[in-house]
């Protein structure tokens, strides 16, 4: 059950001092280089914590680091029999209580999605539940969406209805406070003196500002529309080969992305008997992603290297997990100078529809 | 039953504080021994392999059709099919083609050294199903090392099918590989018809495509299935030509090869539209694949 509080923001910065006597506290931080990014505090009082501006990173590299080490392996040789004994042993990450502080709607949802990829599939990824566990989320709606946010269009936001521990809503001189999941009502009630009921007035200051958060979208996009038209099973070909052509190869819109989850495995050598086997981010929209030894490669990366990458958010997945898994965060079109970002995709295939629906 | 590699980790290897995973971890493979190694050809080896903890060689059980991820020092990880049958004890068999690094360093390979597995991973081929039919297998290359393992499997509970018929083109006579299985497979009562793109003075066999071999055998749509293995190319072929034979897309099964990190559905790699081929695969049938241009 959903409970209402108020937090003054004047008790904020107290509740996360406590916080962090007992957890790990990640939160959105502006550096000296006016970059906002997800970063793990050691002081508060040194740190300006941000949550005026987009953290343009998201959390996905404290669950899925972008280099991550699996396992050491090491090999013995047997002098008498020249034999090679080859051995592995896992490296597993360290499981630090963490609360994330400041977190938007898009990137909760985001986390639920990479759950479901790595906790819910048939195999369970170690690597990812040690990150995963014991890790507790107070999200903050945004009153005010971002340039190129488009959240409402993916239903990831700007508002949470599930999925948070505890969620702000920004009232003015107050949050507005909602507990959500077992770890949130826990934390509130351990520290209940920095908050206080909810009043009528609050509860219709945060429905005003969720409501009125509706309509501060810059941008119209139709990502219904194009999953639509997508399900039809009508490629549009001449898109991606457009896209695929502007693409520059670099990774950035897939290592930016909270829900692109794509790998590889690869061992680094120490020396000539030691090494380690890394798991590192991998992007679809790479020429080499599928392929194999020998040089066959299924994909064509001069017209359909951006093929998988669209589809799979906006068709594959809503097959499979009944939504896309695009959050409609927009970082993707800040990141990418060639303009192929899913936005752009988007446009392009609604407004082929509308033209199509144009010619008589 | 998968591996569970928790059972190699030594005492306080675990982690940082020495705690064990709440389940096993996926990505941790387990050192199996080279028992044998044949050549087949110049490219291509077969490596007989057996687990170093009796207690593992005897749980450990596969099915025809499915892959391991191997792993060989400082060269990561490759999806390998077994190309031996299951429940014959003495360990399992891959059969590897010299293609990059990892198989590269494969072929150096020596008795008594260690690989690295994990697995076994896949859907394998519907043997209970398959059960009561005539089979027709056709391979090119190494694309019969799959099949090899159903072909035994089938030899193994003979009563099980009818009759089986393997078509197998290679390139040259120089690629074929499984020699003394062909003749042993022609011993036991399998119709074995080969052919060579290329002939050479060594080769007085046909010579053509394997596509061709079709030509010479009758399956009736109701008791045959055929398995069909080889290069993308030339499984699109040979299943298109099974279908103007009669055959109904669900008697044909196909095994298909990706390039893939994790094996077990998580890291992307092995798409095939929105399918992963390590989790949904390799095995499919025709009814399953809506276009097979470009396996």
């Amino acid at each position: 059950m959903l409970e209402n509080f108020v937090l003054e923001k004047d008790h904020l910065l107290p509740l996360l001092r406590k916080l962090g006597r007992q957890y790990r506290l990640v939160a959105p931080v502006r550096n000296r280089h006016g970059d906002t990014l997800f970063t793990e505090i050691h002081d508060l009082d040194r740190v300006e914590i941000d949550l005026e501006h987009q953290p343009q990173s998201s959390l996905k590299p404290f669950f899925f680091p972008q280099v991550e080490v699996l396992s050491m392996y090491g090999l013995d040789h047997d002098a008498s029999s020249g034999a090679t004994w080859y051995s592995f042993y896992p490296q597993l990450p360290e499981n630090r209580p963490t609360v994330y502080f400041g977190v938007r709607s898009c990137d909760m949802m985001a986390v639920m999605y990479t759950d479901m990829i790595f906790l819910q599939s048939s195999e369970y990824d170690v690597y990812y539940a040690r990150h995963r566990e014991n890790a507790i989320f107070i999200t903050i709606g945004c009153n005010q969406p971002f340039s190129n946010c488009f959240c409402n269009a993916t239903r990831s936001g700007p508002f949470l209805e599930h999925g948070f521990d505890i969620q702000l809503t920004d009232i003015g001189d107050r949050f507005f406070v909602e507990t959500g999941r077992a770890r949130g009502v826990q934390l509130r009630r351990q520290w209940a003196y920095f908050f206080r009921d909810a009043t009528e007035d609050d509860r219709r200051a945060q429905f005003q500002a969720a409501l009125e958060a509706r309509g501060l979208f810059n941008r119209l996009v139709h990502v219904d529309l194009v999953t639509r038209i997508l399900a039809r099973q009508e490629e549009p070909e001449a898109i991606f080969a457009e896209l695929s052509a502007r693409c520059q190869d670099c990774g950035g819109c897939a290592y930016i992305c909270p829900t692109c989850t794509c790998f590889t495995i690869h061992d680094q050598a120490l020396d000539e008997d030691r090494g380690e086997r890394l798991r590192t981010w991998d992007a679809c929209t790479f020429s080499g992603f599928t392929r194999m030894a020998g040089g066959h490669n299924p994909v064509d990366p001069d017209r359909q290297r951006v093929r998988k990458r669209f589809l799979h958010k906006l068709l594959h997945d809503v097959e499979h997990h009944g939504r896309t898994s695009c959050m409609g965060c927009g970082r993707c079109v800040d990141m990418c100078f060639g303009g192929v970002d899913i936005l752009r995709f988007i446009e392009m295939v609604s407004e082929n529809e509308t033209e199509h629906e144009e010619t008589p | 039953m998968i591996l569970d590699p928790s059972r190699y980790v030594a005492p306080g290897m675990a982690g940082p504080q020495g705690s064990k995973p709440v389940r096993g971890n996926i990505y941790l493979p387990v050192p199996a021994q080279v028992r044998e190694v044949h050549r087949e050809n110049d490219l291509v080896t077969t490596f007989v392999l057996e687990f170093d903890d009796p207690l593992v060689n005897q749980e450990f059980s596969f099915e025809p059709g499915q892959f391991m991820m191997v792993s060989m020092p400082h060269c990561g990880e490759a999806p390998i099919s077994f190309s031996s049958p299951p429940g014959r004890g003495g360990g399992f068999a891959l059969t590897v083609r010299r293609a990059g690094r990892l198989t590269s360093a494969m072929h150096r390979l020596r008795p008594g050294d260690t690989i690295g597995v994990r697995g076994p991973y896949g859907r394998p081929f519907p043997m209970t199903e398959l059960a009561g039919s005539s089979l027709l297998f056709v391979a090119g290359g190494i694309g019969l090392a799959p099949l090899r393992s159903v072909i035994d499997f089938c030899l193994d509970h003979r009563s099980d099918y009818g009759e089986i018929t393997l078509l197998y083109g290679c390139r040259t006579p120089a690629d074929i590989c499984f020699a003394d299985d062909l003749e042993r497979w022609s011993r036991a009562g399998v119709r074995c018809l080969c052919t060579v793109d290329e002939a050479d003075d060594s080769w007085s066999g046909r010579v053509g495509l394997v596509t061709e071999l079709l030509q010479d055998v009758q399956v009736e749509a109701d008791s045959w299935r055929a398995l069909v293995c080889g290069p993308g190319i030339m499984i699109h072929f040979v299943l298109s030509r099974l279908l103007e034979m009669g055959l109904p897309r669900d008697h044909l099964f196909t095994t298909l090869e990706r390039h893939m990190k994790c094996g077990v559905g998580i890291c992307g790699h092995c798409f095939l539209e929105e399918k992963l081929i390590c989790r949904e695969g390799p095995v499919f049938s025709l009814a399953e694949l809506d276009d097979t241009r470009n396996l």
